[in-house]
Formats: structure tokens, sequence, C-alpha cells
């Protein structure tokens, strides 16, 4: 953003723009904030959706040039394609810019269009968020359609937000009822998007939308079946955050087990002026690029050795507990962070007892896919190689 | 041959078994892609521009008829009735679906072979001569070395997440055939000044957009110490290699920032401690490979009708001038069955094609193939006696191209036609080229000469190690070739030279007939190769014929 005074905090800023225009007319309000050079660079975001043509109109009116940002994840509705070209067209938009994903990232991640079927919020990611915030960058604010009727998380909404990148995020219809939508779009005689009249209200990529029948929330037809309720674009500061349970899993040959360690992990420079009698049971938090002799002269000491695993295709952590081993470790050695279970053999045969992960890599990595695991012993080409039988 | 153990056998069979199951994880989305990547990658499986391709393991390019008749089969049932081998000594297949990757491997573990590390950030499958165990100038078979690293680089645990691919390459001939100078690890199979069996081990060679030849880390190493070695040169590389720019993560880059004497001292270092860690077992097991690799029973017959044949047929005498090679039996030839037929996309063979080669392998080669890194199959043992059978079954199958170390037995990446990362075509250079040479009738006067194309910067049809080597750019939009002479992967390793700017798709045919041209010209006489009259003049003369003057250009 371009306030000019930087002593304001820009919350500060957005309270008072809140303040300034809660009684006045959209229109007026647009024409103000398109015009006002305070807010820098503005974009409009439009799903041409299934209301979207009235801040459409109301943008053409003031300004034809504004740029427009269309998401067009490449799962869109043919009639939702067209519609925008209609659009476009009929209210002269000079200015509309279709936003792709990444082919990179569409070739690496979802090169089957599949990965809806199984994992909607990574397929909003890769279709929506992401290219939504590289189309952002160049903004210095963005206008929504968003409207608090819909219900969710956007009945809270106000007029002006600070999204996570603390640039503006304006949503003038914030306070609009279905019914103010309905009464605008027929007394300007606009098109309405070809899907309406089959029943959507709510209009988003086509695997994921189903009409939304005609009582409650008009976004009910949205991921039909699943508890998600936004793709991810409108999350921001004040967005209701994921829950995320940080409980660690320990996993053995055994299974999953919860940590038995209680007096806590220390780190490697901390040793030398550690008080003896925290030494009595002692654990210790390394990483891979660590060098396994500086250890040397506190191996026989320490009781645990955690290696952290920051990604799991990240192997310095097998070599170091290797060396470990090597070098005459025989405490508990444990590796920790993204491990997937098909890398337990390898973490177990290189010297590791357990590995711990969090809860979330537990839910979507349950205890029998890493139990399938636990024959590591077996058909082990390195132990033949190495120990005579 | 290799004969699979139990062992092997229940290896390749679960690991297939466990590849199904990753798949079923990946479509329920228990498994990321990000998750999901490596592990297919592991097990040969790659995503194109086009599809998925995977890419077969044939661990030293030895493979028998049982096993060459399988991969016809494969290509039959879940392709398009072709495959492609690769200068990896390996077989790719192009368009398999997702779900039926598991059937394949479990179709190849039938038949004890597999994917395995074919690709990924992991140790690959290892390559070496492809006339091994039967070229007359072999001083140690190879082999034996090769299988022992295949199984002990075999999902090692350590080495599975390495910051980049790591090749290794085994030679035992003086003629380097296996380019160990251009591999992550070389091993030359040498003994010491009292006779005792070893190897001299180079390190950091490599293509790819920063071409470095290998350099010798040890000069020689106790045929028992090979494998702590390497496990302490892979330690040391796994640790400090680096991990935040993909192309400055191979081990070449570490040993040119690290120095080859910082690298010594570590791996020394790390080899004191991994020694201890083999008590001997390794060396039984290299015993009892040994043992698999026995010379086949040679027959002893007539060799009359070779040389009755080559008076008769001029065909068959211009074959036996460029594709056979001197076997240790002087009874036998060795037998170069080119994949390069003019105008055809190097390395391509049919399942048909594949089929009549197991089956000439069966009667007339001791049931014995190899795949070479020249993307060319290799017919090891074949009586001298049996070669005009063997010439007119070859023709019938469209494989008796008699063209091997010519201009038109060239090396080319899939380029734009296939892969993501080329930024220009390359197939349709060396059809070019081979067709029109074709047309001039004058390969055979041209004589040996290795032109090599790579269609991006990657390097995949090592266009460094060309005599002539041809690299496809894209220069603003439209596609540029550049030109480099004197590369070398043998023994006497040297790195391609650019010449300048680069060719059209248009002009790049007649650049390099005027290149072929000037050569013909500058000769001693017709026994001075390509590479020889280049290193004896230098690059002028050439860049001369080139690059002509405006005023000649006009001309013609």
């Amino acid at each position: 953003m371009s306030f000019e005074n930087p002593a304001i905090s820009l919350s500060a800023r957005v309270a008072e723009l809140n303040k300034r225009f809660q009684n006045t007319d959209t229109v007026e309000m647009l024409r103000e904030i398109t015009s006002d050079p305070a807010f820098g660079k503005l974009a409009l975001i439009s799903s041409f959706g299934a209301d979207s043509v009235v801040l459409l109109d109301m943008v053409a009116k003031i300004d034809r040039a504004l740029p427009i940002v269309f998401i067009d994840t490449e799962m869109l509705f043919h009639q939702t394609l067209s519609y925008q070209r209609k659009l476009a067209k009929d209210l002269g938009l000079q200015d509309v810019r279709r936003i792709l994903p990444s082919r990179e990232a569409v070739l690496k991640r979802d090169s089957e269009n599949l990965l809806h079927r199984y994992d909607t919020d990574a397929c909003c990611t890769l279709r929506k968020t992401e290219p939504l915030a590289r189309a952002l960058t160049e903004f210095d604010g963005w206008i929504s359609g968003r409207k608090r009727y819909q219900g969710g998380a956007r009945m809270s909404m106000d007029l002006f937000e600070l999204d996570a990148e603390q640039r503006i995020k304006i949503n003038p219809l914030a306070h609009w009822s279905r019914e103010d939508l309905a009464s605008y779009i027929a007394a300007q005689n606009l098109p309405k998007h070809p899907l309406v009249a089959k029943g959507y209200k709510s209009i988003g990529c086509a695997p994921c939308t189903t009409p939304s029948g005609t009582i409650g929330n008009e976004r009910a037809g949205r991921w039909r079946g699943q508890t998600k309720t936004e793709c991810g674009i409108h999350f921001g500061n004040n967005a209701p955050a994921r829950p995320v349970i940080p409980r660690a899993v320990i996993v053995t040959d055994e299974g999953f087990e919860t940590e038995d360690w209680a007096a806590g992990f220390h780190s490697f420079a901390s040793l030398a002026t550690l008080p003896e009698q925290e030494k009595a049971a002692l654990a210790i938090d390394l990483k891979g690029d660590f060098v396994a002799k500086d250890l040397l002269p506190w191996i026989g000491q320490i009781d645990l050795i955690r290696v952290s695993f920051p990604v799991f295709s990240d192997g310095r952590g097998f070599s170091l507990a290797c060396q470990l081993r090597l070098l005459g470790f025989v405490g508990r050695l444990r590796a920790k962070g993204h491990i997937v279970a098909d890398q337990y053999a390898m973490a177990r045969r290189s010297g590791f007892n357990e590995v711990e992960i969090d809860q979330a890599l537990a839910r979507r990595q349950p205890e029998p896919v890493w139990q399938a695991r636990a024959d590591w012993q077996i058909r082990d080409y390195q132990n033949l190689l190495r120990q005579s039988a | 041959m290799y004969n699979y153990t139990t062992f092997d056998k229940d290896f390749v069979a679960t690991r297939a078994a466990q590849f199904r199951d990753q798949v079923q994880r990946r479509i329920d989305g228990s498994l990321t892609e990000d998750e999901f990547r490596p592990l297919r990658l592991m097990n040969g499986l790659y995503l194109l521009l086009h599809a998925y391709m995977l890419r077969v393991a044939i661990p030293y390019g030895t493979l028998d008829s049982r096993q060459m008749k399988a991969l016809a089969d494969i290509a039959d049932t879940y392709d398009k009735g072709y495959a492609h081998f690769s200068t990896r000594q390996n077989i790719q297949f192009h368009w398999p679906k997702l779900q039926e990757v598991p059937d394949i491997l479990e179709a190849l573990a039938t038949v004890d072979m597999h994917a395995i590390q074919t690709s990924g950030a992991c140790i690959r499958s290892v390559t070496s001569d492809h006339f091994a165990g039967a070229a007359q100038d072999e001083q140690a078979d190879p082999r034996p070395t090769a299988e022992l690293v295949r199984q002990w680089s075999t999902d090692h645990p350590e080495f599975a997440f390495l910051p980049r691919k790591f090749k290794i390459a085994v030679t035992g001939s003086a003629q380097d055939r296996a380019v160990t100078k251009f591999h992550d690890i070389g091993l030359r199979l040498v003994q010491n000044a009292s006779g005792g069996p070893g190897y001299e081990v180079s390190v950091g060679g490599g293509l790819g957009r920063t071409p470095m030849i290998g350099k010798v880390l040890r000069d020689f190493l106790h045929r028992e110490d090979l494998l702590p070695y390497l496990e302490a040169i892979l330690q040391v590389y796994n640790q400090i290699g680096r991990r935040d720019n993909k192309y400055k993560a191979r081990i070449k880059i570490t040993l040119h920032e690290h120095g080859l004497e910082d690298i010594r001292q570590r791996v020394e270092e790390s080899f004191a401690l991994q020694r201890a860690r083999f008590d001997g077992a390794d060396q039984d097991v290299l015993a009892r490979i040994e043992a698999n690799f026995k010379p086949p029973a040679f027959k002893a017959a007539s060799t009359s009708r070779f040389e009755t044949q080559r008076a008769n047929d001029p065909f068959f005498n211009a074959f036996t001038k460029t594709n056979l090679h001197p076997h240790k039996n002087p009874d036998y030839a060795i037998v170069t069955v080119s994949l390069k037929a003019h105008g055809a996309t190097p390395g391509d063979a049919s399942s048909a094609q594949m089929r009549a080669l197991a089956e000439i392998a069966k009667r007339w080669s001791h049931n014995e193939l190899r795949v070479s890194h020249e993307q060319n199959i290799i017919l090891p043992h074949v009586h001298k006696g049996d070669l005009p059978e063997v010439y007119e079954a070859l023709r019938l199958a469209g494989l008796a191209t008699a063209n091997i170390g010519l201009i038109s037995d060239l090396i080319a990446c899939p380029g734009m036609d296939y892969c993501d990362l080329a930024t220009a075509r390359s197939t349709n250079v060396a059809q070019g080229i081979a067709l029109k040479f074709d047309a001039l009738k004058q390969e055979h006067s041209i004589g040996p000469l290795k032109i090599k194309i790579s269609g991006c910067i990657n390097a995949c049809g090592h266009h460094h190690v060309g005599h002539i080597g041809i690299l496809g750019l894209e220069k603003g939009g439209v596609e540029s070739y550049q030109i480099t002479l004197g590369g070398d992967g043998t023994q006497n390793a040297a790195i391609g030279k650019p010449t300048g700017p680069g060719f059209s798709a248009d002009e790049i045919i007649p650049a390099i007939e005027r290149l072929i041209l000037s050569y013909l010209t500058l000769r001693h006489n017709a026994s001075e190769s390509f590479l020889t009259t280049f290193r004896r003049l230098g690059p002028a003369p050439f860049k001369v014929t080139l690059y002509p003057a405006k005023e000649n250009q006009n001309e013609l």
C-alpha cells in the first residue's frame, strides 16, 4: 500500500476506512477509491460467477480500464468461459486478465487432472490460490465481490480488510443482500450466468460445484459433502486457521506410541555449559549437516539424539545416523520431522531406533502403513554384503 | 550371465508389490505428489511432456533372450509396440498408464528384471563395457564388479535421497567403452605392482550443463576395499554435496568447489570408519558372482563360410567391415546390431525386432545380448561360421544397417518431441544427417565419426563427447544448433569446444555437410579419422568452412 504516513499502522488505516465509508453508496465508494492515488494500483478479482455481473457493471461505469483478474482454473464450466467473454464485450471491459495455473506446477502436481478427487485443498492451492497470489504481486489492493449473507466466515466481513500480504482488500458488496443483487441485475437488465437458471447460486469449478438447492446457504453447492467452504484465496489475517495438533507420534517397530521422553532436548551448542544435574537424562537435537565427530567428547553421556528432517527428500540425516553409530553412540537415535512411511526401513537400517512425526502426517499415513515396513531387517542387500552368515 | 538367487527374486517381487501399494496410496491421497515423486522415480517412472515414461534397468547392459522377449511383450501389451534403448544401457517405454505400471513391474520380476533406481536422486543403475567378457582387448571382466555394485547400491538406506543422481561405470579394457571418465565414479580394473587385483577410482566426471572430466581419487584400491571406499565417497557427497541449487548438486561441483585434496582427505577419514563394517562377506558374494560369468562353451567349427560369403556378397562384406569387433576367441566375432537405420529414430526398436533379436541371440549368440550406451544392440558371442545366417536373419528384421562407428551411427536424445526439458528437436537433425550422407553415399569413405546430439543443455545426447557435438537451444523462440568439435568419451577424454554462433534448423545439416567435406580435403589420407585430423589441425580450418566470409556466402 502506498499510504504516505508510516506512523499510522495499516490496521488503523483500515479501521478508519471502514468508518469513513460505512454509510457511503457502493458506486460512490468505488468511484472514490479507484480515483484516490493513496490506494495505489487496484484490481477487481472476479470469478464471472452467479452475481459477479453487479460489481463488473459498476466498475465498467466508473473505469473500463480497471484491471480485472479472472482466475481460470482450467476446471471451470464452459458456460463460465463463454459468459466471461460475453460480459467483457457487453460491458466494454478493457483489461480482463485471464490467469492460468503454472504449466510446470500442473505437470508436476496434477498431470492427470484428478487432484480434486483426493485433495481439494491441494487442487485449490494449485489452480486458484497460487495463480492469484502471482497475479496480485503487481497490485497494492484488490476488490472482491463477497457478501456477508453468504454465510460461514464471510458473515463477519468488513468493507475493508488486510490480506496476509498486508495488501488492502475491499469488499464493496459486503452488506448487500440477495434481494439487493437481484434487483440491481433486473434494473440494469444485465445478462445472467447461464447456470443460474439451472439452480446454481454459487459457481466455482465444474468438478466441485453442484446446484445449491432452493433453501439454505447458497454456497452449499460448493465442495458438497466436505467441511470445506472456502477455496483459500479469501483466507487472510482473520481467517479461520486450519486446526493443527502439534502432539508428536513416535513410530517404532511396534507401531505408534506417544512421547515417553520427559526431560526435554538441548542444542549441541548448549552442551558445554550445561549444569551437571541436567546431564542425568540427556537428549540433544541435531541437524542433518552436523559433523558427527564433533560430538565425540560427549558421545558416552547422551541418552537420546534427535536428528531433524525438515524435508523428506533431504537424506543427510541417514548418513549422520550411520556415522554416529560408527563413532560409538549406543543410546536412542530418533529421526524427527518429515519422514514418510516408505522411508521407515531406511531410517532403521541407518541406525535410527524410532521416528517422530506430527499428527497431520500420522493421520495421512496411519499406523498400518508404517507397520508394513517393520520387516526392515529382511531383503537387506547391504547386510548380506557386510556380514558373513 | 548373472543368475538371480532366491534372495534377488524375492527382492524384486516384493519391490513390485510395494510399488503397487504406493500407487494405490497416491491415488487415495495418503501420499502427496511431492512424496510420491521420488518413490516413483526410484522405480523408474518419469513424468514427461505427454505421458509417463518407464525406464527399465538393464544392469550393465546385459540381458538374455528370455528377457528381451519379455520386453517385446511389454511393448505390445502396455505400449505402442516399440521401445527405446537409452544412452544409459536401459530401455524406455514411453506410454504406460500409471495404474498399469505395477503390472509391468510384476511382469519384469518374473524374468528377473526391474526398474529400480533408473532415476531419482540415488545411485543409478550401473553401466559397463558392452563388449565385456567378449572383447579381445579386455584385461579383466568388469561384469562381476558391476553386479556387486548393483547389489550394494540397491535400496541402500543411506543413499536414496542424495543431493542429486549418482552414476557409476566400470571398465576392464584399455579401450574405455564405458565412458568412465564422465561418470560420478568411474572404476577401472587394474593390477598393482605385485599383480594384485584392484581398481583405479575416478570421481567427479560428468556431462550436463557443466561438463567435467573425472579425476583420479585413488590410483590403486585393493579389490576387497571397494564397497567401503564407495560408501565413504557417497557418505561425503551425501553430507557436503550442495542441496541449494540443483545445477550445482552433482559431485563434480562438490569436487570442484572443495578441491581434490580436501575430498580425498574426507573420503579417507570416512573409509577408515566404514572399512570395519565389512567382514569379507562381500568377497564371498563376489566369488559367487564371478562363477556366473564363466565364458560360454565356445564351439569348434569351421569359419570358411564367413570368408566365402564375404567374397560373394558385397552387402555382407560391408556389414562385416563396420559391425564386427574382434572376439577373445579368434573363431568368434562380436556383432553390433545398428538401431540407427537411416531416417529412423536412434535407439528405437519395434517389438518384432526385439523378438527377432531374442531369437537370433538364442540360436547364434549363446543366448546373450547387450545394450550399448551408443544405443545399439550387441550379439557378444557369434561364431564366424554362423555370421552369414545371422546377417540374413537381421536383414529380414530390418536390422542389418552397416553403419557402426560411421556418421549415421549417431546418438540423439528424444528432444522436444518427447521431453519437457528440451529446448530444440534432436531426432529430426539425426535423421536429416543420416539421410543426407546416405544419399551422398559418402558414409564409408568418411570413416569413423561420432556425432552426438542433445536437445538441451542437460546433454542427454552426450554432445560434449561427440567428435562433432550438436547442442539444440532456443534463441528468441527459434531453434538454434550449436556445434562443438573434438569431444572424446574414451580414455583420451576430451570435452568438445564450441565453434561459434549457432545454426537454425534449416542451416544445421548444410553446416555439417560443409564440415565433413572440408575434413575430406584436409585429411592426410583415408585412414586419418576426423578426430585425428581435428587434433592435428585444431579448430581453425573447420571454423572457416563453418562460417564462410560474407562474399563467399553469396556465391554458395
